[in-house]
């Protein structure tokens, strides 16, 4: 068993899928699944090596520093367990809400989604890097304008035209990189990144903020974000919350981490945090659309995430984690839940929600309970993650930091109640014949379950987090291991 | 040098047609001056004056005497994913057209933040 699986089997099953779709369309479907179920199993196999000590696969025969190494560390192991399992109860979801043709490229496109993402989270190679978030970034791009109608194309477009601009800046960052340290092996450049000029390296520093900042949600390069949520459909925003986001930081915190460790970075870091939740949550507080606002909710969570990351000790990294979990699941509950909530209503206005809780009551249960889980209100494991982050940010002495995320939070607050007050309390029944599918019920059901779970017993997480935290700090852990293996 | 000063011309005069032009094909053919732009800059970091292929295929040629392989093989890379952006590119901009009848970034302009 190898991390290689991670990346091969969703890729093969992407060549795949087009194949069989000529055979026929109900095999398509279940491809994913079956990917899923199996990756589950090489997660749960890896895991437990992987976090005690790190797996490092070396790919044709080149060792480390030459060749590309795949470095399956606690980090790692995290990440791809997570991507897994969002990425199943997704399909479960796609299962029966994607219904329009062409699903054997939908499912195609996913596959090569998840292929992106767990490459940039395995991968020890900075190019590699690049390669994978391009793999993501492009199957993103499709995803996006998947419906056909006017506004995705433009969405897609939008979305294309900044992607496009952060990918041109992560290579020439890239190509500065080599120019200046001659190996492309994230180890090897750690090591040797001190004899380079200090001007140089802020210069690359800047030119990988711009570019992965871009698919990281980061202010203000988070233009694209809101009309690619909203006009994709409903299970491909959960990809992007859930997946793709949280990849992309992972890269951007591992490079930041290991190469750019400077106190005035972390210190930016929290600032451009601050920055993207309060402007993320103001904007949320005043979109009409439901899938808009939650765009804009999870850009105030990713600015939670980069706070965390910035204040950079060991508590608040594995806090930063936490949140990023717990956001994964969250927020794609409540993409689930509105992209029926939708579906019922024939709108994407908030205004059109009116009564739905009494006309559905098990859909408008799920939107309930994730926006309470996502406030941060206890039983649930968004309340922990929060918790974990203020602490930790107090403990840094950042307290305008956490006044300013207690006050984010209160704004949330506000306009999730708002949705869920027009929901249950509006007597106004509107009536849908149509009813909710099994399979979206019971993708729904598991994050709720998992969400429960998590905030009865987050030590139980937490204690796992431990090590992931700590493989982001030590620096010098990664490169023995990712050299001298 | 001469590589250098080009590859940043082209990358700004790129810059230049996605920021300022209006014409979506346009933007896209920007698009991919940057990229080719980014391309030049890579080879010209592993150039060598006079020198080889890096391939042992005389005797008595030494390392110091070839080009770095390694900006190559990324170049090589880096050229398929500009092609496979701007295709996906320019289908979205068929769709555009297809729906506005109209390539004018500024009539398109519907969705906002």
């Amino acid at each position: 068993m190898s991390p290689v699986h991670f990346i091969a089997i969703p890729l093969f099953a992407a060549f795949l899928i087009p194949l069989v779709g000529k055979v026929s369309k109900n095999l398509v479907k279940l491809i994913p699944g079956i990917v899923f179920l199996y990756l589950s199993y090489v997660a749960i196999t890896l895991f437990p090596i992987g976090i005690h000590k790190p797996i490092v696969e070396i790919i044709a025969g080149f060792k480390a520093p030459f060749g590309i190494s795949l470095y399956y560390g606690p980090l790692a192991a995290f990440l791809t367990t997570m991507i897994t399992l969002i990425g199943f109860v997704i399909w479960l979801y796609s299962y029966k809400f994607i219904i329009r043709e062409p699903i054997e490229k939908y499912y195609m496109l996913f596959m090569m989604l998840i292929t992106g993402s767990t490459g940039i989270v395995l991968t020890g190679d900075v190019f590699n890097l690049f390669v994978f978030l391009e793999i993501t970034a492009i199957a993103a791009y499709s995803l996006t304008a998947f419906l056909r109608d006017k506004d995705g194309a433009e969405a897609a477009f939008k979305y294309l035209l900044i992607g496009s601009f952060s990918s041109t800046f992560v290579l020439l960052a890239i190509v500065l990189l080599y120019a200046n340290v001659h190996t492309l092996n994230m180890a090897d450049i750690a090591t040797k990144i001190s004899s380079v000029p200090l001007t140089t390296r802020i210069f690359i520093l800047i030119l990988f903020l711009m570019g992965l900042g871009i698919e990281s949600e980061m202010f203000p390069l988070n233009g694209w974000a809101p009309d690619a949520y909203s006009q994709a459909p409903s299970p491909v925003g959960a990809v992007f919350g859930g997946i793709v986001v949280k990849a992309s930081i992972y890269a951007l915190m591992r490079l930041i981490y290991l190469m750019f460790e400077f106190q005035s970075v972390m210190h930016f870091l929290v600032i451009m945090g601050v920055i993207t939740m309060l402007i993320a949550e103001m904007s949320a507080m005043r979109q009409q659309q439901i899938k808009r606002m939650l765009a804009f909710s999870s850009i105030g969570q990713m600015g939670l995430v980069i706070i965390a990351f910035g204040v950079g000790t060991e508590p608040s990294v594995r806090a930063a984690l936490f949140q990023m979990f717990n956001h994964a699941l969250i927020k794609s509950l409540l993409f689930f839940a509105a992209g029926y909530l939708v579906f019922h209503s024939g709108s994407k206005k908030i205004s059109a929600l009116d009564g739905l809780g009494h006309d559905k009551p098990i859909t408008s249960f799920f939107f309930a309970f994730g926006a309470l889980a996502i406030i941060g209100l206890p039983p649930f494991s968004g309340f922990w993650s929060k918790l974990y982050v203020l602490l930790s940010v107090a403990n840094s002495g950042l307290f305008a930091a956490v006044a300013l995320i207690l006050f984010s939070s209160v704004v949330e607050a506000i306009y999730y109640l708002r949705v869920v007050s027009r929901l249950y309390f509006n007597t106004e029944v509107a009536t849908d014949v149509r009813r909710t599918p099994v399979s979206g019920l019971v993708a729904m059901g598991i994050l709720t379950l998992v969400i429960l779970f998590v905030g009865f017993y987050p030590n139980l997480v937490l204690h796992w987090m431990t090590p992931a935290a700590n493989e982001l700090l030590n620096k010098a852990a990664y490169i023995k291991a990712g050299l001298f293996h | 040098m001469i590589y250098f000063i080009t590859s940043v011309v082209l990358i700004l005069t790129g810059m230049y047609a996605v920021l300022v032009k209006k014409n979506l094909i346009k933007i896209v053919i920007g698009l991919s001056i940057i990229d080719s732009g980014v391309h030049l800059l890579m080879i010209a970091i592993g150039y060598v004056k006079n020198a080889t292929a890096p391939i042992f295929s005389k005797p008595g040629l030494t390392a110091d005497k070839m080009v770095d392989p390694v900006p190559q093989a990324l170049v090589l890379t880096s050229i398929v994913i500009g092609l496979a952006v701007t295709a996906v590119a320019l289908s979205l901009v068929i769709r555009l057209y297809d729906h506005h009848k109209t390539l004018d970034i500024n009539k398109i302009r519907k969705l906002k933040w």
